[in-house]
C-alpha cells in the first residue's frame, strides 16, 4: 500500500528519559522535538497552592497510544474535553500552510469546526460540541488518533 | 513475510494471534473497544488503537474503523481470528481492494462456503459425501413435505444463511412439518435477514467429526486429521478432542484424503475445517468453516504444528510447511472451553477475577487472556479461556485433565469448570461413547 512511512515503532524510552531530565535541569516546563517522523512532547505543570509547589509527572512512555504524550491530570476526565469520534489522522488546519482552525484562547461557537480528522481519504470536520474558549490542544498536526482520544479542551 | 499485522479480534484468540506474530518477528497492532482497553493482548501488543465503543457493531465489526486503524499504523495484513469478520466475504474483498492482506481464504471461497446450500452442492461436486436432503432451497410447504417424505422423517429444516448451529428446526413427523417450516423461516429472517431454508435428513445419534485442512492457494492442500466435537449444548461445542475415539486410522486416512483432494481442486488458501456428521461408519458433510476454529489447539497438540503461524506463512505466499506424507499424529488431546457462566444454569457471570491460578505441567496448555484482577466485560461472549491437555494416549489425557481441573482456580466469577470435572468422571465420556445429543440429555437429568 503506497503511503508515506510513518514511524510507528514502540516509544523511544531513552529519548523521553533524556528530555525529562533536561526539563528538571533547566527548569523548563515543556520540550518538544521532532526527528525522522517521530515527534515527542514532554511537559509538566506546576500546581501552585498556598503551601506547596508540586511538579507532576513529567513524561509517560506510552505503550498503548500511537504517540507519546504528557499526562499529568488526565485530560480525558476534563468536562470540556472533546474526544475523537473515529480513528484517523488529525489536521489542525484546512490545508497545509493555511492558518489553523483554532489556537489556545480562541473563542468558538457551538458547531464550529475545530479540526479535521482524515479517515480513508475523507476529511471529517470535527465540530465544537458547545461554545467556549479553547484552553488546550492535545494533538499535533498530522498525528494519528484513536476512538475516544482527547483532542481539545473547551471551557 | 509481513512487517506488521493488525489483530482484528479480542479475548483469547487475539492473544493467540499475537503470540504467533511475536514468534515470527512480526510487529503487532491490537485494536480494541473502550471496554477492552485493559485486555492482555492490548497490553502486550507493540501498538494499540481504540476503534470504538463497546458494542461490536461499532467496534470489532466496524470495517471503516479497522481500515483507518490499518492506515494510521501502516499494518500490511489483518488476522481476523474467528467470529466477527473472519467469514465476512465483503470484508476480505475490501481488504483485497486496499492492498491489505486478509490472512485467510479468498473472498470467493468465503462466499461459496458461507451460503450453506451452495456449500453443500460445492462439496458434492468436489466428491465429499453429503447429508441426504432437498436439492437446494425449498419453495413451499407442498414441495418440502414431498421431499421430506421421500427422505423419510425425521427431517431438519435449516436456514441457508445460518451456520454454527443456528437456524435449525426438527420436524419428527409429517404433522410437525408445517410448523417447523414456518418457525424456521421466520427465525431465519430475523437472525440472518434471509428466510431461505433447505431440508436435511435428521440423523438419530451422529457424532460431530470435523477435519482440519490447509491449502497454499496454488493447488496444494493437506489434511491434519480430525477433531470430535460431539459434546454440545444448544449446538455450541464445549469440549473437543483429537483424534476422535470413534475412528480408526483407515477411516481417518480415507476421509482425510477425500477432503484434502477437494481442497486441492478448489485451490483453497489457508486454514479451513470441513464438518461432518458421522453415523454408523458413514460421513455426511454439513458445512465448511473458512477460518481458524476455536478448538484448533487440539490439532496443534497432536501434530506439533502452529496453525496460526502456518496461516501467516501461507498468506504471505510461502508453501505449506508440511506435506501429507510428513503428517503424523502423536498422542491425544482434549480441550475444555471455560465460560464465565454458572455450571448448572449457564447464566452469564461477568465480573472481576479476584484469584487466578491456572494448572501447569507436562502436556498442559491454557489459552486465555484472563488474569488476576481482570474485569470480564459484559458485552461479548462468555468464553474466558481454553484448557487443553495432551497425553500419550486417551487415558493419560483424561487423567491429566482430571488433575488440571482440580488445580485450576478462578475466583470472583462463576465458571463451567465444575461441569467439566463431572464430565471427566462420567463412564460414557471415559469410554468415548457419546454423540451430539449426549450432553443435553445428561444436563436434563436431575
Amino acid at each position: 500500500m503506497a503511503k508515506e512511512a510513518k514511524s510507528r515503532g514502540g516509544p523511544d524510552q531513552d529519548l523521553i528519559r533524556e528530555l525529562a531530565s533536561l526539563l528538571e535541569e533547566t527548569g523548563l516546563s515543556e520540550i518538544e522535538i521532532e526527528r525522522e517522523g517521530l515527534r515527542v512532547r514532554v511537559a509538566r505543570q506546576h500546581v501552585i497552592s498556598a503551601t506547596t509547589v508540586a511538579p507532576a509527572l513529567a513524561a509517560v512512555p506510552a505503550a498503548a497510544a500511537p504517540t507519546p504524550q504528557a499526562a499529568n491530570e488526565d485530560p480525558a476526565k476534563h468536562p470540556g474535553c472533546v474526544k475523537s469520534p473515529m480513528v484517523g489522522t488529525a489536521y489542525l488546519a484546512p490545508e497545509p500552510g493555511a492558518p489553523p482552525f483554532i489556537d489556545i484562547g480562541t473563542r468558538v461557537a457551538q458547531g464550529q469546526t475545530i479540526l479535521i480528522i482524515e479517515a480513508m481519504k475523507t476529511m471529517n470536520h470535527i465540530p465544537a460540541p458547545k461554545a467556549g474558549t479553547v484552553t488546550a490542544i492535545l494533538v499535533g498536526n498530522g498525528h494519528p488518533v484513536e476512538f475516544g482520544e482527547p483532542l481539545v479542551i473547551i471551557e | 513475510m509481513f512487517d506488521k499485522v493488525l489483530i482484528a479480534n479480542r479475548g483469547e484468540i487475539a492473544l493467540r494471534v499475537l503470540r504467533a506474530c511475536r514468534e515470527v518477528g512480526i510487529a503487532t497492532v491490537a485494536v480494541h473497544s473502550t471496554a477492552d482497553a485493559d485486555a492482555m493482548h492490548v497490553r502486550l501488543a507493540d501498538e494499540s488503537v481504540c476503534i470504538g465503543p463497546p458494542p461490536s457493531a461499532a467496534s470489532y465489526l466496524n470495517i471503516p474503523s479497522l481500515l483507518s486503524a490499518c492506515e494510521i499504523t501502516g499494518a500490511d495484513a489483518i488476522h481476523p481470528g474467528y467470529g466477527f469478520l473472519s467469514e465476512n466475504a465483503r470484508f476480505a474483498e475490501i481488504l483485497e481492494e486496499h492492498g491489505i492482506t486478509f490472512i485467510g481464504p479468498t473472498s470467493e471461497h468465503i462466499r461459496i462456503m458461507g451460503d450453506k446450500i451452495e456449500a453443500k452442492s460445492t462439496a458434492r461436486r468436489l466428491g465429499i459425501p453429503v447429508v441426504p436432503g432437498s436439492d437446494g432451497a425449498i419453495r413451499n410447504e407442498t414441495e418440502g413435505l414431498r421431499v421430506a417424505k421421500d427422505m423419510g422423517f425425521p427431517v431438519l429444516v435449516k436456514a441457508a444463511a445460518g451456520g454454527g448451529g443456528r437456524g435449525m428446526k426438527v420436524a419428527r413427523t409429517p404433522e410437525d412439518f408445517e410448523l417447523a417450516l414456518r418457525t424456521a423461516r421466520s427465525e431465519a429472517k430475523a437472525a440472518f435477514g434471509d428466510d431461505s431454508v433447505y431440508l436435511e435428513k435428521y440423523l438419530a445419534k451422529p457424532r460431530h467429526i470435523e477435519f482440519q485442512v490447509f491449502g497454499d492457494g496454488k493447488g496444494n492442500a493437506i489434511h491434519l486429521g480430525e477433531r470430535d466435537c460431539s459434546l454440545q449444548r444448544r449446538h455450541q461445542k464445549i469440549l473437543e478432542e483429537a483424534p476422535s475415539p470413534a475412528l480408526n486410522a483407515e477411516q481417518r486416512q480415507h476421509m482425510g484424503s477425500i477432503v484434502a483432494k477437494a481442497m486441492q481442486k478448489l485451490k483453497y488458501r489457508g486454514a479451513g475445517t470441513v464438518e461432518f456428521l458421522y453415523e454408523d461408519g458413514e460421513f455426511y458433510f454439513i458445512e465448511m468453516n473458512t477460518r481458524l476454529q476455536v478448538e484448533h489447539p487440539v490439532t496443534e497438540m497432536i501434530t506439533g504444528l502452529d496453525l496460526v503461524i502456518e496461516q501467516i506463512r501461507v498468506a504471505s505466499g510461502s508453501p505449506l510447511s508440511l506435506s501429507q506424507n510428513e503428517f503424523a499424529l502423536s498422542g491425544h488431546a482434549i480441550e475444555c472451553r471455560i465460560n464465565a457462566e454458572n455450571p448448572k444454569t449457564f447464566m452469564p457471570s461477568p465480573g472481576t477475577i479476584t484469584y487466578w491460578h491456572p494448572p501447569g505441567g507436562l502436556g498442559v496448555r491454557v489459552d486465555s487472556g484472563a488474569y488476576q484482577g481482570y474485569r470480564i466485560p459484559p458485552y461479548y461472549d462468555s468464553l474466558i479461556g481454553k484448557l487443553i491437555v495432551h497425553g500419550k494416549n486417551r487415558n493419560e489425557c483424561l487423567m491429566r485433565l482430571k488433575r488440571c481441573l482440580s488445580e485450576f482456580v478462578i475466583d470472583g466469577i462463576e465458571t463451567t469448570i465444575p461441569l467439566f470435572s463431572e464430565l471427566v468422571q462420567n463412564p460414557d465420556i471415559a469410554n468415548g461413547l457419546y454423540d451430539i445429543h449426549w450432553l443435553e440429555s445428561f444436563l436434563q437429568k436431575p
